[in-house]
Order: C-alpha cells, then sequence, then structure tokens
C-alpha cells in the first residue's frame, strides 16, 4: 500500500468540491461539505460529542484488549496440542460461522442495554483472528527451541515469559492488524444497533430525527476513527516485527 | 557421574509403537569425554535427550549422581544441534549466555557471562543478535550459554554437524580446551567418526534396531591433542580402523548400508 | 490431514450441548432470556411451522443476493479497468483507499436516510458491503504477472485475446476469493440494514423475537443465518470449481 500515488487522491477531492459548489444546503439527503461542521455543532455544545466519541474509543481499546487476551492464551493452547485442537475445532469453527451482526439482538436481550454487553459483542467476533495466528504460530514453533528453557533448568512462569511470549509476539500483532478494525467495525454496529452509547449511537439518533448533514458529519469523524485505528496498529506491527527477526 | 542401565525407550511412530533402544547400558564417569557413535536414526539423540531429561525412558534406570532422573536434572545442560533455533533472536549475545543464570544476582551473572563468552572466545560480540553471526558464531554462543551455567554434565548432540569442516575443527580445538580447563563430564553424540576419536576418552557405537551399545573402545591418546599431529598417529589410526570395521566396513570392500 | 471422521470433536461439541442445557435448566447461569438448547430447537420449529422463517430467509437472501450480484458486475468491471489501464489506477487508487477506511457499517444511517425503510435501503448496503472485496481483489488479480503477459505478445496474441485467454484466467482465483468475501460481507450488511431500516427479513425477525421475548426462536435464527453462511459459501465454492477448474487448481484453491 506505501506505493499508492497521492494524485489518486484527486478523484475524492474532486468529488468533495463539487459536492460543495453544486450541492444545495437545504436538500435533505445531500447536503454540502460545509453544512457538515454546523451539522455537528448542536452536539458539540450538548457537550455529548467527545463522550460519544470516547465511549466507542473505550469499547473499542477494551474489547481489542481483551479479544487479544483471550485470543492469545485459547490459540496458543489449542496450538500446542494436537488432541486438543481435533476436539475442540468444530465448536470453534461452529461458534465462528455466526456473524457479528447476528449476535447483536442476542446479547441485547440476553445481557441488558449495557455497555458491558456491548464488550462481549465485540470480544467473541474480534478474538477470531488473534486466535487463528496464535494457533498456527504455536504449532509451527521449533521443538528446540521450546527445549532450552527445560534444559537450561528455567521455572515454568521463566519458560512462559522469557521464551515463549516473545516468540508468539510477532503473530499475536499481526492477528491484532486484522482484528482492530474488525473491533472498530463491530463497536459501531452494535451501537447503531442497539443505541446504548457512543458514535453509532449518535449517528442513529441523527438519522432518525432526519438531520442529515449530522450524519454526514459524525460519518467523516468514523472515517476518521477508521483511518487512525489502521495507521497505529500498521506501524505498532512493523515495530516490533523488526526487532524480531527470524523466529520461526 | 551419569548413567544408566538396562534402558528401554519406545515411541510412538507413524504404524504403531517403536523401540528405539533396549538393555542400554552406559556409565559415564566425571571429567570424562564420552562419544556416542552412530548413523542418522540409530537412537542417539534419544539417548542423549533421556539422558537429558527431555525424554522418559520407557524402561530400565537413569541417574545422575546416584539420583534418579525425572526431568532436567540440575548440573546437566544439553546443546542442541539446531544453534539457530535454540538461540532467542530477540536478545543480544550476552542476554542469551544469561538465560539460563537469570536468578543470580547481578554482578555474579555478568562475571559468568564474560567469562563463559571467553571460553569460546565471542566476548567482542557481546552485544550483537544472533542473526548477525555465522553459523560457527552461533554455536559457539549456545555452548557459552550452557558453559555459564557451570554444569557437571555438558550433552552435546551432533553440535558441530550443521557447520563447513574448517569451521567445526576449530570448534572442536576450543571445547578440548574449555573441557580441559573446566573438567566437565561431556557426552557427545556425533555420526562423525574421526570427530569422536579425535575428541574422547572412551567411545560407544550404537547401533541395531533397537539400539543398543555394540562396541566399547578406550581412546587412550595423549592430550593435549592437535588436528594435524595426532590423526597421523598410529594409535589414532588403529582406533579408526577399529570403529569403522566394527560400523561394518572391511578393507577392500565398498560401504554398504 | 487425516480425513477421518472427527469423533472427539463432534462429542466435545455435543458434550457442550449438553452442559449448556444443564447449565440452564439448574439454575446456575441467571440469565432470564438464556434458552437451553431445547427451547432453540422447539423455537425452530415453531419458526418453520408458522413460515415465519421461510418468508424472512427468502427476503434477506433476495436483498443480499441482488446486491451482491450488482457488486460483482460493478466490482470486476472497475476493478479490471482500475488493474489493467495503468493511468486510471494512479489517479484513482488513493481515493479509493482511503474511502475503504470507512467502516462500512457506518454507511448503513446514511443509506436510511436517503432510501428510508425499504428493501432499496437494504440492495444499497449490500451492494455497498459487495463492492470493497470484489474490487479490490479483481485489482490485484488484474495486475498479472509481466511474464505472462509478455509471453502473449510473443505469440502475437492481439491485446483482446491477451486480456481474455492470459489475464482473466490468471485473475480468476483471486476474483473468486473476492465474490466469497462480498457474499459473506453483503449477507452481514444486509442483516444490518434489516435491524436498523428496513423492517423485514431475518435481521428483523431476529429483533422483533428479541422485543417480544421469545429466546428460544430468537437463538433458532442466529442458527440459520449461520448455516445460511456457510451453505452459500459452499455454493459459490463449488461453482467456481466446476467453471474455473483449471485456474483454481494452479493457485492451489481447487
Amino acid at each position: 500500500m506505501g506505493g499508492t500515488p497521492i494524485r489518486g487522491l484527486i478523484p475524492l477531492v474532486a468529488l468533495l468540491v463539487l459536492w460543495q459548489v453544486l450541492g444545495d444546503p437545504a436538500s435533505p439527503y445531500f447536503p454540502p461539505p460545509s453544512t457538515w461542521v454546523d451539522g455537528i455543532e448542536p452536539l458539540l455544545s450538548g457537550d455529548k460529542l467527545l463522550p460519544a466519541i470516547g465511549d466507542t474509543a473505550l469499547t473499542f481499546v477494551l474489547g481489542l484488549s481483551i479479544a487479544t487476551l483471550l485470543g492469545a492464551l485459547i490459540g496458543t493452547l489449542v496450538g500446542a496440542s494436537r488432541p486438543v485442537d481435533r476436539a475442540l475445532s468444530p465448536s470453534l469453527e461452529f461458534l465462528r460461522a455466526l456473524p457479528a451482526a447476528s449476535l447483536v439482538p442476542v446479547a441485547a436481550l440476553v445481557l441488558g442495554y449495557t455497555a458491558q454487553m456491548k464488550l462481549v459483542v465485540v470480544v467473541l467476533p474480534a478474538m477470531w483472528p488473534i486466535l487463528l495466528t496464535c494457533r498456527t504460530a504455536r504449532r509451527s514453533l521449533s521443538p528446540v527451541l521450546l527445549d532450552t528453557p527445560r534444559t537450561l533448568g528455567l521455572s515454568r512462569w521463566d519458560r512462559v515469559t522469557k521464551v515463549l511470549t516473545p516468540a508468539l509476539l510477532p503473530s499475536v500483532l499481526l492477528g491484532v492488524r486484522v482484528a482492530a478494525p474488525l473491533a472498530l467495525i463491530i463497536t459501531l454496529l452494535v451501537e447503531i444497533v442497539t443505541r446504548v452509547n457512543g458514535l453509532g449511537a449518535a449517528l442513529g439518533a441523527a438519522q432518525s430525527n432526519f438531520l442529515s448533514a449530522q450524519v454526514y458529519g459524525l460519518l467523516t469523524i468514523a472515517g476518521v476513527l477508521g483511518f487512525v485505528v489502521n495507521w497505529v496498529v500498521t506501524r505498532a506491527e512493523t515495530a516490533v516485527s523488526g526487532r524480531m527477526r527470524g523466529t520461526t | 557421574m551419569i548413567s544408566c542401565d538396562d534402558l528401554a525407550v519406545t515411541l510412538p511412530g507413524a504404524t504403531g509403537p517403536v523401540d528405539i533402544l533396549r538393555g542400554v547400558r552406559l556409565t559415564v564417569e566425571k571429567g570424562e569425554f564420552v562419544s556416542v557413535l552412530g548413523t542418522s536414526g540409530s537412537g542417539k539423540t534419544t539417548l542423549l535427550r533421556v539422558l537429558g531429561g527431555l525424554q522418559q525412558a520407557t524402561g530400565g534406570r537413569v541417574s545422575c549422581d546416584g539420583a534418579d532422573i525425572a526431568g532436567p536434572p540440575d548440573g546437566v545442560v544439553t546443546v542442541f544441534q539446531d544453534y539457530a533455533h535454540s538461540l532467542l533472536p530477540w536478545r543480544t549475545v550476552r542476554r542469551n549466555v544469561a538465560l539460563g543464570i537469570e536468578k543470580l544476582d547481578r554482578s555474579e551473572r555478568d562475571v559468568r557471562v564474560d567469562e563463559a563468552l571467553d571460553m569460546v572466545g565471542l566476548r567482542d560480540r557481546a552485544n550483537e543478535y544472533p542473526w548477525r553471526l555465522s553459523g560457527g558464531m552461533q554455536q559457539r554462543v549456545q555452548i557459552a550459554r550452557a558453559l555459564a551455567m557451570r554444569p557437571r554434565v555438558l550433552l552435546m548432540d551432533e553440535p558441530f554437524g550443521a557447520l563447513d569442516a574448517m569451521t567445526k575443527a576449530s570448534l572442536q580445538d576450543q571445547l578440548q580446551a574449555v573441557q580441559e580447563l573446566t573438567g566437565t563430564t561431556v557426552v557427545f553424540v556425533t555420526h562423525d567418526v574421526e570427530e569422536a576419536v579425535y575428541l574422547s576418552d572412551r567411545l560407544v557405537v550404537l547401533s541395531g534396531s533397537p539400539a543398543n551399545i555394540g562396541l566399547r573402545l578406550d581412546v587412550p591418546i595423549a592430550r593435549p591433542r592437535d588436528q594435524i599431529a595426532t590423526k597421523e598417529r598410529a594409535d589414532y589410526l588403529e582406533l579408526r580402523h577399529q570403529v569403522y570395521e566394527a560400523l561394518g566396513h572391511r578393507v577392500g570392500e565398498r560401504a554398504h548400508g | 490431514m487425516g480425513r477421518r471422521l472427527n469423533i472427539v470433536g463432534a462429542a466435545v461439541f455435543v458434550l457442550g450441548l449438553g452442559l449448556w442445557e444443564l447449565v440452564v435448566r439448574t439454575g446456575v447461569l441467571t440469565f432470564s432470556y438464556l434458552p437451553p438448547p431445547s427451547d432453540v430447537a422447539v423455537g425452530l420449529g415453531e419458526l418453520f411451522g408458522s413460515g415465519e422463517l421461510a418468508t424472512a430467509l427468502g427476503h434477506t437472501l433476495f436483498a443480499a443476493l441482488t446486491g451482491w450480484a450488482i457488486a460483482a458486475v460493478l466490482g470486476v468491471v472497475a476493478g479490471s479497468v482500475l488493474g489493467l489501464v495503468r493511468p486510471v489506477w494512479t489517479y484513482a487508487m488513493a481515493s479509493l483507499e482511503a474511502l475503504r477506511a470507512l467502516p462500512i457499517v457506518a454507511f448503513v444511517p446514511v443509506a436510511v436516510l436517503l432510501y428510508g425503510f425499504s428493501v432499496q435501503t437494504e440492495i444499497m448496503v449490500s451492494c455497498y458491503a459487495a463492492l470493497w472485496p470484489i474490487l479490490l481483489n479483481t485489482v490485484n488479480g488484474m495486475r498479472t504477472e509481466a511474464r505472462m503477459v509478455e509471453s502473449g505478445r510473443v505469440l502475437r496474441l492481439s491485446p483482446a485475446a491477451v486480456l481474455w485467454k492470459i489475464r482473466l484466467p490468471a485473475a480468476t482465483a483471486t476474483i473468486v476469493v473476492g465474490l466469497r468475501l462480498g457474499l459473506t460481507t453483503s449477507l452481514v450488511l444486509t442483516l444490518v440494514a434489516e435491524m436498523v431500516g428496513n423492517p423485514a427479513g431475518l435481521g428483523f425477525l431476529l429483533v422483533e423475537k428479541g422485543q417480544a421475548l421469545q429466546p428460544g426462536q430468537m437463538f433458532a435464527a442466529v442458527f440459520v443465518i449461520g448455516v445460511t453462511g456457510i451453505v452459500l459459501n459452499g455454493l459459490v465454492m463449488g461453482a467456481a470449481r466446476l467453471a474455473f477448474r483449471g485456474q483454481l487448481a494452479s493457485a492451489g484453491e481447487a
């Protein structure tokens, strides 16, 4: 992706400019970009926008973190033992096949319209990419690498912290890179459908009230969030992978 | 002193359990350098792993200084052939060598690490990462790591098997020097007859299926040994001859099997 | 990889269901609306019997597949142009990548705003969702190995022949992956559109049953959705293998 020419942004910029120039501020469907800021204004002054972004960000970060921990743990355990893998695989594959969207109304019913419910809905699907990469990585760890701490008489704890975890770290980050955008999408999804809190809820509310300028404004903010998440996660993965050359 | 008696090891194979070793009896006295010779797949790695506590015996007794072995025993360290995967790529040489002794306090740890690195001649590369070093150097790091533990017994599984002839010769001599200096007991697994005769005080040949010790030979060649002079001596050549014969080679006959 | 029946795996799955049943029945887990598997099975029967399931499934499939089909045509054509005509790629790719950063889910309220509570909303959303994987995979697939294209030139093939005989077949495997991904995505986003916008289809069924406090039927609907996804995926793969055996085999997909 690094090689995509910046000139490619011209169509997008041109579209926005055209929209701005030709758009009718009074249009209920396509208000031009300049109106978007005004559209957001009531949320800003009403002290609603920042908390909403905060709620989304919190659910995202917390959900991704828990998903990473769970995914890494389960993935490593499953990857360490072929029999355990075979025993658990069908059940795990079945759970994986259930789309995140379908889980939302279910979670809302069983767990209520709470922030905790949001977390559960985000964690479950976001866990999979990390679980899968960790499973593969653990399976392909060199037996010599695993024997080394044993022959040096390291304790179990040392074995996990000094050898196993650093060896699996690049794979965990690879999984996180895939899971992060997914986690953001699901966070917004659950917010849009259940309207519990967050940017998604604001988006849904703006749509219900036919505040189209606000809708587009919020959409842009969501886009910026998405871009930031992608950027941070890619940098983190590259940074750590650089230090861990040749870990398989 | 490390030993096994009537050792049997059965491992799961592709088509059912396979008897790898049976009835193996071996005793290595303190300070001895014993080589275990055998072809690939002869079970010598399995034997070493059992002595190192990395593999459970199916039958018989394995003990170190009188105590039965159940898991890697204190003071016994294994050096693997696959050095690339044994070193931790995210640690510098110095920190790799320190891996086994991080329970000690700072000053003691640093002393041992420096000592070990000096013994293998890599003190000046202490702050580099393993992937920047050659294969021979990486293997030396692994050896240094074992030495830093000040082990009583060093178990080496074809440690120089993946290296070129010249590096191998150089490392053999370094190993000799280290063993002279520290008096560590060494059990050295190899398929290289020359190497076994050159390095050891005693050698055993593992053969058959399930494997057992076929030949036991003392190697009373004077130390220190030298790559040129020693390998031209009559007693060296005689011993070498005996070993090759035991492995199935006859003068004038072509090798088979 | 042994194709032996994974009995242990199946047993664990069944055991899991049994445990779930036990835990709910004996009141160990006290969620007011968590149904045991037996209730889910009953719910499935009820949904079948009342015909709600068939109607909802039909509606969702219609919306999802229509959107996907449109996206397939648009995506492959646009992707081909982007992949083959270098100047177009240079002057458009960055815009596409910027747009891609926008979470698709966030577009659903926009679609509802523009098209209201109608099936058009669903089709729009489904199409937009499927467009991305199909478009991007087509672009990637079309930027073929230079060597292969050169052989075409060496054999004096016309540009059209090169396209038809070399580029398209080479791109097939990647495009098929894009189509599969697109189908999954469009199905999911159609469900979202039904939950938030148009009150019809499986998505709405889920919400409806939730509000009617019918957890057994709700879980049954989720199960049906899962199975639908797997079946659709399998159908696309099967159709692709039939139509493009050679191309897929060479890419290791068949």
